[in-house]
């Protein structure tokens, strides 16, 4: 509306000063065809580039965007001469600069009040025909949401619908069974065979643990014959510690886990892995979902469960915010923080409540009832969140959060702090003598100059040089080093040096001198005040002192050259010995020791974590920023939650803080349907291989629409009443005939339904990448079950071409997958083989692909070749087995079944025909031929 | 929308078709398996359907004047006031103050003074094109390149400018060129990848410069080592997992029917599973490309003469020269796409005149060498060079001796593969600074290189979690004034 009364203004204003007929002819001869040629390309009626139509009169009353492009007022601030002076970040036209006559000529026509012909009879029908696009892009309030919009079916309440009737009352042995039946019948579709108890205990395993059953767990469940049976597995696999590992990592995809920031300098998040291990402790825990996501959001704000100050868990939870990529290098600081917030929406909005909230960054989401507006009232929340230590450094800090008491971690500080101050006490006398020897220098600075120039320009030895003049040689040549004049530089403090006549080469070495002596005093000065402040923030808690200032090369480039790295006026550390007084070298040898003793006295520097905090140095009042620009500020965008799923109930959160647990407190909330019903989703698909949905991340317009909405509701009524347990949902579902059916497919169900979108049968999965390292570690016995903790060492990152910047090798190391640690721009390539995803953006479905590359590893990799190798010992090693009897042990351990007999002829006389023709009657080569094969097949790496 | 075809319905449609002839005698070559896919050929082979699942090769938009691209990436950022874009205002202002407000700058502080070149630049060839004494070997090739002297990134942090060069976007994660490339059009040769990276750097983004992000993992590239290795360490494995260490290629051969038919008797009793099938055809895939593929990374069989060209024959140049004739190699198996890093070495902040002599020393003769050599060859008019750092640096100083990053307005150039062979595209103002004629923004050089692949890049989409993503994000005209 507001733009709608200024254009309007701005056309009234055009209409009342008539068009010229020169300025017509003006317009006509040097702006339209500018116009034509250089802006309708983009902005014309069809492409409307950021809202703008340069062809027709209609389109240039009606202005872009962001506003009129003339501004009658004060034509010079127009924005169209701003964006084509190419002064402002937005330059146009995008394909060159305008010639400077043509820059001339709009001006000009801008000034005369823009005139186009036949847009003075546009303005009052057209401006209201055609109304421009609000300043802000966004819709106002929730007045215009459509009916379809309100009642689109994600964002409807959640309603146990009843269970519908079936006639195979006898196959549905479970109310998820009654759903899926209903629709199989009703499309006339048998569901599949139950699986074979051995197919059934391969899959449940793998499922809740990425692990085979071991030969011993295969042996229990077979000799099991309670009716039961079956879920006294589940119930211990759910129980293993192994469930949350395999669970856990479900989560980290959707939390874009990584242990380091990617993007550019790959730094380090040394303490990520406590996110990681929480992520894993909850699941085992069964945390309560809703606990967990409240958890993740706002940890550090709940209330401690044990009732200390600082609620570690929390803290750590939070890491779900504070884990994303960032381009820690980027300079434009700005732009990095709303880019940081805007990773922070999306993780938020698409793993939690599966809307792509992060679309209307710029504009109103194109598909879903999502304002920009309500974009940045979620950013609100993150604006007002501390993620860096310091954001405005060259390459910003990292913030990593102390797990102790405020108390504990204060007396921490303080103790630093005196460290800090002991040090500077050393730091004041070398600081003293150093000065003091510059000084002495200075004196002798037109002398040094002048020898030097006999060196570089009059070619004589130095050598002789110092000794004539009675200067050190050393010094001598390090003024060579900086007055020579070199190829490839610009030095113009050093001009009037080199161009001054021999004769007045010494008057201007003493106006060098004059000028430095100036120069040095203002340095002391800077350093006087570097280190008041110094002191006084190293009392304080929560901002690193800064570090000592640099010289600045545009003060004084002359005197940079002489303090800087080897320059003649710095004294080196080795050669103190020989220039301070004796008295400082004393000082600052006691100093030094009671240094060291107070260091030995420190109190252990409290665990950390990479979490988010709320010291924040002042709060933000969020705008919505138009077009995502962070100088173009629309109206304020209170802390709240999407306008038209609950919003437009709510207050927005005006108290202290970031107020995150608003945020948090909503999406954890019983009344939220999407955040149960996109968990629900997600079990289903992480149990299934598909969802109800089937775009896990997009519950949107653009995503799919539930194949079983019922069902669907019906989990997540019974998932929020069960105090939002993911084990008994998983029981549910597990215990489900539906999920115990045979993958077998028949031709008439494939051809009813070749997407298997109505669960006749259940569907054959590839094992995921760290299902199949683990899982082959696992069955030669070499798998390390440690659970948590950290492999990655070091701090912040490594050298550009460095090995460092690697991750670690899953196949030299024997960790389940889970606990490796993941440098983003580096992935391990296994992991990026075996589609394991960039683990940068929130991953809620990872791809399968059967590729030439992976079969090449199966085939050629030293990991695969020794797990055969080490299988094959142990079976050969064993001469109690007959040869059957090893060949049906290698069946059952790498495939989980008995083989055939045909299949042990058919392999037993392979491996004859392999030992006589290439392993020279050697059991152990001939057998482990055979288990590299078994590893390989389509059969281990598939799960039925 | 442009759909590539769907692997798995390319399998689904040949199960439930006949299979051609080719991959009839395909699955006979592999001994075992045959008998249970006889019952597949039943139905006459008459179809013709390309196996090699998501890289089999697709048909452009419109036909292709580059059926390949070789990337020579020169990582760090050089300098184009120092190479190909001549400022004689530089020369005449040497150490006046720049006469407009610096903008964005990657180092901290004021701008230095405005600094000159400290080489000289002489025009090449019948065009005449300059080029500075950095590059005199370049300068021989002048006539064959297309010098776009107004290149626009917004990264002013090697980052963000290697991911926006690579992927488009400076800030997320994105499928990178050669990625969409692949995606496009697959690629004609199912023994090779068909985009490779060659010692890629392990910094600024590291893989994610050459990582399919959403797309499908089959389209990512495969790297040959990393910028931290050697030569002679790489050429030991040049491809993880290409050989086998313990196995001569019949035993493997042996033990590969072996396998081959339990996965057979596994997927007769497994109806209508896809997966399945493509899985036994990627080991049949994997088999021949370990068979074939080794033989092009032998740079050593190259004549001496050839060897001399890319300058292998001296310490200084054998780096780059190696991975220019591997390119050239790599380009002539119709690999797709390739990428060459001389890897982050430009960045002169300080001690510039030493070091882009060094570097420059490094590339000049291989580059040379691999455009005389394809032309030669006759493989220059449909193969697209493309030399390119992440951006250029600044015509004002830093400390005196170096350049900061300057991503206003640089110089890349293009030879080859359909663009007008000796010309200049675009300027810089008198300075070198901001580009101000025919800018071309990287969105825009995105949309111009896929065009001259035979693909609108409007139309080469991905839909990922609900929208269709392309590689020009919502920007990029192709620019049509370089094309021949």
């Amino acid at each position: 509306m507001l733009l709608r009364s200024i254009g309007f203004t701005v056309i009234l204003a055009a209409s009342c000063c008539a068009q010229t007929a020169l300025q017509i002819e003006f317009f006509e001869k040097s702006v339209r065809p500018v116009i034509v040629e250089r802006c309708q390309m983009c902005h014309n009626a069809k492409m409307k580039q950021a809202g703008l139509d340069l062809s027709s009169a209609q389109g240039f009353v009606n202005g872009g965007a962001s506003g009129p492009l003339v501004d009658k007022q004060s034509p010079d601030k127009s924005k169209l001469l701003k964006l084509i002076s190419y002064d402002e970040t937005l330059k146009m036209p995008p394909t060159g600069k305008l010639k400077d006559e043509v820059l001339a000529n709009l001006a000009a026509w801008v000034k005369m009040g823009a005139p186009w012909p036949g847009a003075e009879n546009l303005v009052a029908a057209g401006a209201a025909a055609t109304p421009a696009p609000s300043k802000s892009g966004v819709r106002t309030g929730g007045k215009n949401f459509s009916k379809d919009e309100k009642e689109y079916w994600a964002f409807q309440p959640v309603k146990k619908p009843a269970l519908p009737t079936v006639k195979n009352a006898a196959w549905a042995s479970s109310d998820v069974d009654r759903f899926l039946l209903a629709k199989l019948e009703a499309k006339g579709i048998q569901p599949a065979a139950a699986a074979s108890k051995l197919t059934l205990l391969r899959r449940v395993t793998f499922d809740l643990t990425g692990l085979p059953p071991s030969l011993e767990e295969i042996d229990a469940y077979l000799s099991d014959a309670a009716p039961n049976a079956y879920e006294k597995v589940v119930d211990k696999l759910l129980a293993s510690p192994r469930y949350g590992e395999r669970w856990g990592r479900h989560w980290l995809d959707v939390a874009r886990y990584a242990d380091s920031t990617g993007n550019d300098e790959d730094h380090r998040y040394p303490y990520a892995y406590r996110y990681r291990d929480y992520v894993i402790d909850s699941f085992n825990n069964d945390l309560p979902y809703n606990q967990f996501v409240k958890e993740q959001i706002a940890g550090d704000l709940m209330p401690s469960p044990d009732g200390k100050s600082t609620n570690t868990r929390g803290v750590v939870a939070t890491g779900f915010l504070a884990l994303g990529a960032k381009a820690i290098a980027q300079q434009d600081k700005m732009k990095m923080l709303y880019d940081v917030y805007d990773e922070q929406v999306d993780t938020v909005s698409r793993g939690i409540l599966g809307i792509t909230l992060a679309c209307a960054r710029c504009h109103d989401h194109k598909f879903d009832p999502l304002l920009t507006k309500d974009y940045y009232s979620m950013v609100n929340y993150f604006a007002n969140t501390r993620s860096f230590k310091d954001s405005e450094t060259h390459v910003s800090k990292l913030l990593f959060t102390p797990l102790v008491s405020k108390e504990e971690n204060e007396k921490y500080q303080a103790y630093q702090s005196k460290i800090r101050d002991k040090a500077m006490l050393v730091e004041d006398i070398v600081d003293a003598e150093d000065s003091t020897y510059a000084k002495k220098q200075l004196e002798l600075l037109p002398r040094y100059m002048m020898a030097a120039r006999r060196v570089y320009e009059g070619k004589e030895a130095i050598a002789k040089v110092a000794e004539e003049t009675q200067l050190k040689e050393n010094i001598i040549s390090s003024f060579v080093r900086f007055l020579k004049p070199a190829p490839g530089s610009v030095t113009p403090h050093l001009d009037e040096w080199h161009n001054a006549p021999v004769e007045q080469l010494e008057e201007v070495a003493k106006g060098y001198q004059t000028r430095l002596a100036k120069s040095m005093t203002d340095w002391q000065r800077t350093l006087t005040r570097w280190r008041n402040q110094y002191r006084k923030m190293s009392k304080e808690m929560n901002m690193p002192p800064p570090d000592k200032p640099k010289l600045d090369e545009q003060k004084d480039a002359f005197m940079k050259d002489a303090f800087g790295g080897r320059g003649p006026f710095v004294v080196r550390s080795g050669d103190r010995k020989s220039i301070y007084a004796k008295e400082s070298l004393e000082k600052i040898e006691v100093l030094n020791n009671e240094l060291a003793e107070l260091k030995k006295g420190a109190p252990t520097e409290p665990e950390l974590a990479c979490a988010v905090d709320e010291a924040m140095p002042k709060p933000v009042d969020q705008t919505i920023l138009i077009r995502g620009d962070y100088n173009s500020h629309g109206e304020l965008a209170p802390k709240n939650v999407p306008t038209l799923l609950g919003g437009a109930k709510m207050e927005p959160y005006t108290g202290q803080g970031s107020g995150r647990l608003h945020l948090a407190n909503w999406l954890a909330s019983d009344e939220n349907p999407l955040t149960a019903r996109v968990m629900v989703n997600r079990v289903w698909y992480w149990t299934f291989g598909e969802g109800l949905v089937r775009t896990p991340d997009n519950f949107g317009k653009m995503g799919e629409r539930p194949t079983h909405p019922e069902l669907l509701d019906y989990l997540t009524a019974d998932f929020v009443k069960n105090g939002w347990s993911v084990k008994k949902l998983q029981k549910t579902i597990l215990l489900s005939s539906a999920y115990r059916m045979s993958s077998e497919i028949t031709p008439a169900a494939f051809k009813a339904d070749p997407e298997n979108k109505m669960w006749s049968r259940f569907g054959r999965r590839r094992l995921e990448v760290e299902e199949m390292r683990d899982g082959l570690l696992k069955l030669d016995n070499k798998l390390d079950y440690t659970m948590g903790g950290t492999m990655q060492k070091g701090f912040g990152t490594d050298g550009e071409n460095s090995n460092g910047r690697l991750s670690i090798n899953p196949e030299k190391e024997t960790r389940r997958t889970v606990y490796l640690p993941l440098r983003r721009a580096n992935l391990p390539s296994l992991l990026n083989l075996f589609d394991f995803g960039d683990a940068t953006t929130i991953s809620g479905k990872r791809n399968i692909t059967n590729i030439a590359p992976q079969a090449l590893f199966m085939m050629n990799s030293t990991f695969v070749a020794d797990r055969a190798g080490s299988i094959a010992k142990e079976l050969v090693d064993d001469k109690t087995l007959s040869a059957s009897n090893r060949m049906e042990r290698a069946y059952l351990r790498v495939l989980n079944r008995k083989p055939g007999a045909n299949e042990v002829d058919s392999a037993l006389s392979y491996i004859d025909s392999y030992k006589s023709k290439y392993a020279q009657a050697d059991d152990q080569k001939a057998w482990q031929s055979l288990c590299h094969i078994l590893l390989s097949s389509n059969e281990f790496i598939f799960v039925d | 929308m442009f759909h590539p075809v769907d692997p798995i319905q390319e399998i689904f449609r040949r199960r439930e078709k006949p299979l051609s002839r080719r991959a009839a005698l395909r699955a006979a070559g592999c001994g075992f398996g045959f008998l249970g896919l006889a019952s597949l050929l039943a139905d006459a082979a008459t179809a013709s359907t390309s196996p090699g699942g998501p890289l089999a090769p697709k048909k452009p938009h419109f036909p292709a004047t580059a059926k390949r691209v070789i990337f020579l990436f020169m990582h760090g950022g050089p300098s184009a006031v120092d190479t190909f874009d001549p400022k004689p205002r530089l020369t005449l202002d040497h150490g006046k103050p720049l006469p407009f407000k610096r903008p964005l700058a990657f180092a901290d502080g004021d701008a230095g003074p405005l600094m000159k070149s400290p080489w000289a630049f002489k025009p090449g060839g019948q065009s005449g094109i300059p080029v500075s004494d950095l590059f005199p070997h370049v300068r021989e090739c002048v006539d064959d390149l297309c010098v776009v002297r107004s290149l626009v990134g917004e990264g002013v942090d090697h980052g963000a400018a290697l991911l926006q060069t690579f992927t488009g976007s400076s800030t997320f994660v994105r499928p990178s060129m050669g990625s969409w490339a692949l995606y496009g059009l697959g690629t004609e040769n199912q023994d090779l990848p068909g985009y490779i990276t060659i010692k890629p750097t392990l910094s600024h983004g590291g893989a994610k410069n050459y990582s399919s992000a959403f797309l499908p993992g089959a389209f990512q590239a495969t790297p040959i080592g990393h910028s931290g290795l050697k030569v002679a360490d790489i050429e030991k494995e040049p491809i993880e997992f290409l050989m086998n260490k313990k196995m001569g290629p019949d035993e493997q051969r042996f033990e590969l029917d072996m396998l081959q038919n339990i996965n057979r008797k596994h997927s007769e009793m497994r109806q209508y599973d896809p997966n399945l099938e493509a899985r036994i055809q990627a080991f049949e895939l994997a088999f021949r490309m370990q068979s074939q593929a080794p033989e092009v990374f032998k740079v050593e069989n190259e004549s001496e003469a050839t060897k001399k060209l890319y300058g292998l024959d001296d310490p200084k140049t054998a780096d780059f020269g190696w991975q220019c004739l591997l390119a050239r190699r790599l380009a002539e198996k119709d690999v797709r796409f390739v990428q060459c890093t001389h890897s982050y070495k430009w960045d002169q902040h300080g001690q510039l005149f030493n070091k882009h002599t060094e570097n420059a020393l490094e590339v000049d003769k291989p580059i040379a060498g691999l455009l005389k050599d394809l032309k030669a060859r006759g493989m220059l008019k449909d193969t697209l060079v493309i030399w390119a750092g992440e951006f250029g640096r600044t015509p004002v100083s830093q400390g005196g001796d170096g350049r900061d990053h300057n991503p206003y307005g640089y110089t890349i150039w293009m030879a080859g593969g359909g663009v007008k062979p000796g010309f200049i595209y675009g300027a810089t103002d008198e300075l070198g600074y901001h580009a101000v004629e025919d800018r071309m923004h990287i969105h825009d050089f995105h949309a111009t290189v896929l065009h001259l692949m035979g693909m609108d890049h409007e139309r080469l989409t991905y839909n990922y979690s609900g929208r269709d993503f392309r590689l020009t994000d919502v920007a990029g005209v192709v620019a049509k004034g370089i094309i021949a």
